[in-house]
């Protein structure tokens, strides 16, 4: 497990669809599951693919895969006008091609949204970190990431008390003036980012520098690991023949 | 401007994360170790900052303001904005995972570009008018060239796509406008209030 000074340790029975499963495994096997999808052309593979996320569709909150769809909604309309046949554009019959594709890649990324949110984004900042040392990122990249993470923490609060007293100040600004407020607001946030990284990166100095500022997780990929990402690699398999069967 | 999943083919995906990693590792490479916390607060506060949700008109807009984050970040830009889309990817679902490596490639090296071309004029200029001009251009150049490239993905996962992109880059003309407006008030800011940020 992660020994980080942020206490971003995440318990693995909190894993959800991928409990006790090493972070990297998981991320593997659900990138093996969405590369698998996002090849599905025909009703057979995508059907074959479905059943993963039909089986996890009640680890996600409905409200975000409603404004997904929503999106969605207006790429089907944007293809369905755009999308070129042998007859030229325009509407119907032409708007049918459009249509279809429009439906399988909602479908698609429907599909691969569920999973994903399912299976890796319940891992969180801790466990992408554990998936990313399995990974052997550099370092800095992985400090990197936490002290974004970190920031968005403090500075949030700075945006938040500058949004406050702008609407106090000034609630009926308009047009141009409110971009002009907005960059100022941003500049300030920035200034005060600058000094607070200077005074955090004084403090890491103190502390002996990056050398194991974080250091990786200690977790080893056991046999039931394997099994897990094999079985992932089998079903994607599936997809791909149900797709070219 | 973000792609969603699913829509990219797997070699189109395999591209954007081998330009991805190229452009990671050469901005890791760049950059001083002694930078990389501020690196991150600065990324951190421009994550922030796209989330703040502006009204114009009738309608609202979030910004992207990659050219501030180019020409503050320089060459650190690939890391940063591969460590902000992952953290958005984790922290609201927004964007993807598989589709990380194309959405890192598409924003940072719109980044990167504006960096390159007007980094220098833009640091070098003392005139009010020609930094508002130049930082303008800037803005609205990035988003327009992040749209672009964001087009040429998905042209190269179907050529069918053309209509569509021809929509995307005409919806995002007044993303570009609005941008360009935001980062010339910002550079105005800092060149007057902190000139060291942009060297």
């Amino acid at each position: 497990m992660t020994r980080d000074i942020y206490a971003l340790e995440i318990p693995r029975e909190n894993l959800s669809a991928s409990a006790g499963h090493h972070p990297a495994i998981v991320l593997i096997s659900s990138v093996i599951y969405a590369l698998a999808a996002t090849a599905s052309t025909n009703a057979y593979s995508l059907l074959t693919a479905s059943l993963l996320p039909v089986s996890l569709v009640k680890r996600v909150k409905l409200s975000a895969l409603a404004k997904l769809n929503l999106v969605n909604a207006v790429m089907i309309l944007t293809l369905a006008l755009t999308w070129p046949t042998p007859a030229g554009r325009g509407l119907y019959p032409e708007v049918k091609a459009g249509l279809i594709m429009g439906v399988i890649i909602s479908l698609r990324v429907n599909m691969i949204y569920i999973a994903f949110s399912a299976m890796v984004y319940p891992l969180g900042i801790g466990g992408m970190y554990e998936a990313l040392c399995f990974m052997r990122v550099p370092e800095n990249l992985r400090v990197m990431m936490i002290m974004t993470l970190r920031g968005i923490n403090i500075l949030r609060e700075r945006y938040e008390s500058a949004i406050i007293s702008v609407r106090l100040r000034a609630p009926n600004i308009r047009g141009v003036m409110r971009l002009k407020i907005f960059a100022a607001m941003m500049g300030n946030v920035l200034l005060q980012s600058l000094e607070r990284s200077e005074n955090m990166m004084k403090a890491v100095k103190c502390r002996g520098g990056f050398s194991g500022f974080m250091q990786c997780g200690t977790h080893a990929v056991k046999f039931g690991d394997v099994v897990y990402v094999m079985c992932f690699a089998f079903y994607g398999i599936i997809i791909a023949v149900m797709n070219y069967a | 401007m973000h792609i969603s999943e699913g829509i990219l083919s797997g070699g189109v995906l395999a591209l954007g994360w081998a330009g991805t990693v190229a452009g990671v590792s050469y901005g890791l490479k760049k950059t001083n170790p002694d930078r990389i916390i501020q690196t991150a607060l600065i990324s951190s506060a421009f994550f922030l900052a796209s989330l703040v949700n502006i009204r114009i008109g009738p309608s609202s807009t979030h910004m992207t303001l990659l050219a501030p984050m180019g020409l503050i970040l320089g060459h650190a830009v690939f890391p940063a904005v591969f460590t902000a889309l992952l953290l958005q990817a984790l922290l609201f679902g927004f964007g993807g995972i598989l589709v990380l490596g194309v959405n890192t490639f598409v924003m940072a090296s719109a980044s990167l570009a504006v960096y390159v071309i007007f980094g220098r004029a833009i640091r070098e200029s003392s005139g009010r008018t020609r930094v508002i001009v130049l930082s303008f251009m800037a803005g609205a150049f990035a988003v327009i060239i992040a749209a672009v490239i964001a087009g040429m993905f998905l042209i190269m996962t179907d050529s069918d796509f053309a209509g569509a992109v021809k929509i995307l880059l005409i919806a995002h003309i007044p993303v570009a406008i609005v941008e360009g407006a935001v980062t010339s008030f910002l550079v105005i800011w800092l060149k007057r209030s902190v000139p060291e940020f942009l060297s």
